[in-house]
């Protein structure tokens, strides 16, 4: 069943007054011609007796076809001593099963054209496949093998344990990776979302084999689980496939765990930290806050804000960027997930710069609360959500990953089908409204990873109560960021 | 490749597959749609390839410059890639990032890249905007506006741009050095984001230069792939590129000849920010027009492609040597450079690391690959090249790659007949032919730390270089 996607209401009114006082038919952009519309394909759906959720995206075209298997939950469900937990593991179940070893699993992926991928993210795991539509058959039978029979072989654990670790060692040189995971801590604190999601030295150092094996029985169960089928692939062969290879997943007898409420993130006040790397050869500039959960009422509201302030014409880069050259580009991110996530700006300068643009990026966050867009402004940034939005389902990986992050939150799939008109909806009293009341600049952090000496006198006359924190004592571990022994005043 | 923006990198894959039909040996037959498409050349010396597709309501606009950073004027390094941002600015009858108000305002998108051997413009617009577009692109190919202020604000991105990507990631200084030092005489050895020094003697004089020197009609092949009608692309193409004059001198071609490399050659790298040591070995290969190209990247699939490739399977998973392994044919069109870049795992020596590499590539030389191996390699080269072709964008690439740098456009349908032909016998013989360590340049890129405890007495320490990252950052920090 084919659903109108009104694609061509993109086109939305274009600000073309140069060229209306043109001189030379030459001289002007011509205009457009009236837009068109595509059908977009509507998931259909089965849930199998064992509990597991089935959607299908049936497109044909491209002879490419994606199945993602989803865990519905992720790095929130982490002990707190035990962050990167859910990440370990997801990758972990490629390692070896009952049948197949690690090399085995690949090797066998990979023969197919390719690849298996496997990742928790905060509120979900995700793992699958994407291959070409001929060898859809073997590699769900991998992907359910990997799933369902994991070992967590001693060996393949201490390896991976090491390659996690040295994975970690070369990101913690990043100035931006640095500055993400503070942000987190800043933000949330010692709740989930302030632990590192891949972990720390020291949480990774300390997770055992039965830690993998309470977690893989208590969360990877088909009850909590989807699977979702992308592309090229009809769904008659798609729910033959799923109940053919995940029919007889037992649902263990025990029901599933509820998740604990979420506790209200309550931050003692902005904070202003610096994370001092000498070697840095740029500093990373962020400015973080709460924004909203996935299922926020305002989440299209958020969305348009959002994009006033980022891509490429977003003010954060027209202010930054376009007009004084100090980045290669900067942005913000809203990040909706199942509770309240994080909204970040961001940008990398050469360091003398950080103050700046750390002023810039919070004055631009400040402007949006405080002052209206203008239409003009407002609707070719309504034109680039949709935009974007309807590029990312052009492939079959993103298809997927847009269905299933859907099914995930338990959002209805006709939001596909609304989307343009909720996002077309949206005016400048609804930005100015979200900003003023979720994007607050006086509540919002900064955090800045890079030479210090380049730019910390002027920061602290600004920013007195900066907190200075050097590299090495940096502790991602807790919310105070800075290693116990060696405490500075 | 830089590119104007941050933002998904396309992979520029060149000469690649994709046929009507495909078949392998012990594999399933997957056909995959051919790509139809029109071929002209206008009076001016513009070519224009064109396909249908309208499974989306947008099309794809391209256009490419067969000028790339080996055409950088002398003292100039970084010049084509800061020419490619300028393009954005001012022109005569559109405002400093209009092209924006025309692609991104409407929901469409633009970018831009730069490499060695060519300049690629590009938009995804909804398909109504497609005259609008070619107008667009007209204006820019006719002539800059560009004035002083803009020009700076620009080349401060750039320079920006150059931090964020060799200075402030740990290993991004190894690729500059891996694409500085590769090279002795041709200018591929000037690295395509250039330097600060070099940006910064920038004017906009070389602009106005720059581009009558190599923007102009016979030196640019434009590629419209989506949603349009062709009787209607003609007529704009007629209208807004075809009047476009093309100059009366002579566009000037690189025509150095990189020298064979007749010694193993090492250099040992001291670095800030060095998380853990990395190595790299690189081979001058041949032109990808070569029939070696296809075997070379049937070879650097084998050896590194996914957890299945032999450098993961031996260095990161039996031998635990290495946090990362990677082998890039890095084709081009004069002369190639593949090469591999190895992290280290923490506590292991480059030396014993560098043994186990080259273990690896003499297993290559010793015996052919099994035949399941190379059905694997080819398995996943095409499922990459049909994921590329999953957009309008995608095709667009691939056709305009085909045309530009492998001097045939249907080269895009018969590619895939190509690979199919590679043998394990062809793997074997080029990499028997090029992995020699007379034609071997080894990197050893190193902590600062690590400088006081001596090394290997062949290496010559080219940490007093012009290039040095600590002198990079010294003038990085004058910039604007």
């Amino acid at each position: 069943m084919k659903t109108l996607f009104a694609l061509g209401l993109f086109a939305l009114c274009l600000s073309l007054s140069p060229a209306v006082r043109a001189q030379t038919p030459q001289a002007t952009p011509p205009p457009p011609a009236a837009p068109r519309s595509v059908q977009f394909p509507k998931p259909v759906e089965k849930t199998l007796a064992n509990g597991l959720r089935v959607i299908i995206i049936d497109r044909p075209g491209t002879p490419l076809v994606t199945a993602q298997l989803v865990i519905k939950n992720g790095g929130e469900v982490d002990p707190p001593e035990l962050a990167g937990l859910g990440n370990m593991l997801a990758d972990l179940v490629t390692k070896g099963t009952e049948k197949r070893t690690a090399t085995q699993i690949a090797e066998e992926v990979e023969a197919l054209g390719g690849s298996l991928y496997s990742s928790a993210r905060w509120d979900s795991t995700r793992m699958g496949v994407d291959v070409m539509s001929s060898k859809i058959g073997p590699a769900v039978e991998i992907l359910a093998d990997v799933v369902r029979r994991p070992t967590f072989k001693e060996e393949e654990i201490e390896r991976l344990r090491q390659q996690t670790l040295d994975d970690l060692t070369v990101e913690l040189g990043e100035p931006g990776s640095i500055a993400r995971y503070v942000a987190a801590r800043v933000i949330f604190g010692d709740a989930p979302y302030g632990q590192p999601l891949a972990g720390t030295p020291e949480s990774i150092t300390r997770i055992k084999r039965e830690d993998f094996l309470k977690y893989h029985s208590r969360w990877y169960r088909p009850d909590n689980a989807i699977l979702v089928f992308g592309g090229d692939i009809r769904a008659k062969s798609a729910f033959a496939l799923a109940q053919q290879y995940f029919g007889d997943w037992k649902k263990p007898v025990e029901p599933l765990p509820t998740l604990p409420a979420p506790k209200l993130v309550v931050t003692a006040g902005p904070r202003v930290v610096v994370v001092d790397k000498p070697d840095a050869g740029q500093a990373a500039v962020l400015v973080a806050r709460t924004g909203i959960e996935r299922t926020n009422p305002d989440y299209f509201r958020g969305l348009v804000a959002n994009s006033v302030l980022s891509g490429y014409s977003g003010r954060l880069n027209q202010e930054i960027r376009i007009k004084r050259g100090l980045s290669y580009g900067a942005g913000s991110q809203l990040d909706t997930r199942r509770n309240v996530g994080p909204f970040v700006a961001s940008a990398q300068t050469k360091n003398q710069s950080a103050l700046q643009v750390a002023e810039l990026l919070l004055g631009e966050v400040d402007r949006l609360a405080t002052a209206s867009v203008p239409d003009i402004e407002l609707n070719p940034r309504k034109a680039v959500v949709v935009g974007n939005f309807a590029r990312n389902l052009e492939t079959a990986a993103g298809l997927v990953a847009q269905v299933a992050t859907l099914a995930v939150y338990g959002i209805d799939f006709n939001e596909i089908n609304r989307y343009i008109g909720n996002v077309q909806s949206i005016n400048a009293a609804d930005v100015q409204k979200f900003a003023s009341s979720h994007l607050e600049a006086k509540t919002t952090s900064i955090v800045i990873v890079g030479n210090a000496k380049d730019f910390l006198q002027e920061l602290r006359q600004k920013y007195p109560q900066v907190e200075v924190i050097q590299m090495e004592q940096l502790d991602l571990n807790t919310a105070l960021l800075r290693k116990k022994q060696l405490a500075g005043p | 490749m830089k590119q104007r923006k941050l933002g998904t990198v396309l992979t520029l894959v060149v000469a690649l597959l994709v046929l009507s039909t495909y078949s392998l040996e012990a594999v399933a037959q997957v056909s995959i749609p051919r790509l139809n498409f029109q071929e002209k050349t206008l009076a001016n010396g513009m070519r224009v390839l064109s396909a249908v597709d309208h499974s989306n309501p947008t099309v794809a606009i391209q256009v490419w410059y067969h000028v790339g950073s080996k055409d950088d004027p002398a003292g100039r390094s970084g010049f084509a890639h800061l020419f490619e941002h300028i393009m954005f600015k001012a022109t005569k009858n559109m405002k400093s990032e209009m092209m924006d108000r025309l692609t991104e305002d409407v929901g469409g998108f633009n970018n831009a890249f730069t490499n060695p051997d060519v300049t690629v413009y590009y938009e995804v617009v909804p398909s109504n905007y497609l005259e609008t577009l070619l107008w667009a692109e007209s204006d820019r190919l006719s002539g800059l506006t560009v004035d002083e202020p803009n020009f700076k604000s620009e080349r401060s991105v750039v320079q920006e741009e150059y931090r964020q990507s060799y200075l402030a990631p740990p290993y991004g200084m190894l690729e500059y050095l891996i694409e500085q030092q590769s090279f002795t005489m041709h200018p591929y050895k000037r690295p395509t984001i250039g330097s600060i020094e070099d940006l910064d003697a920038a004017s906009l004089e070389n602009v106005r230069a720059f581009h009558e020197t190599f923007y102009r009609p016979d030196n640019a092949t434009l590629v419209v792939v989506g949603d349009f009608d062709p009787k209607q692309l003609d007529a704009w193409v007629a209208k807004y590129l075809a009047p476009i004059p093309k100059p009366a001198i002579p566009l000037p071609r690189v025509n150095v000849k990189e020298p064979e490399r007749t010694a193993e050659r090492r250099i040992t790298h001291y670095a800030a920010n060095v998380p853990l040591p990395a190595i790299a070995l690189t081979y001058l290969t041949p032109s990808e027009k070569s029939p070696d190209a296809e075997p070379l990247q049937v070879a650097a699939t084998i050896l590194a492609q996914g957890e299945s490739s032999r450098l993961y399977k031996s260095l990161i998973y039996e031998q635990q040597v290495a946090q990362s392994a990677d082998a890039t044919p890095d084709l081009r069109e004069d002369a190639s450079v593949f090469y591999f870049n190895v992290v280290l795992a923490s506590g292991k020596k480059p030396e014993d690391v560098e043994r186990v590499l080259l273990a690896e590539i003499k297993k290559m030389q010793d015996a052919p690959v099994s035949l399941a191996e190379l059905n694997k390699a080819k398995n996943q080269l095409v499922t990459n090249e049909l994921r590329q072709r999953e957009t309008s964008n995608g095709k667009a690439l691939a056709l305009g790659s085909s045309a530009v740098l492998l001097g045939d456009p249907n080269r895009v349908n018969t590619d895939l007949a190509r690979l199919q032909a590679v043998t394990a016998a062809d793997v074997q013989r080029v990499m028997t032919k090029y992995f020699t360590a007379n034609n071997r340049l080894v990197i050893y890129y190193l902590p600062e730390a690590a400088k006081t405890v001596p090394t290997t007495s062949k290496t010559d320490d080219c940490d007093q270089q012009d290039h040095a990252p600590s002198k990079l950052n010294q003038n990085g920090g004058k910039g604007k």
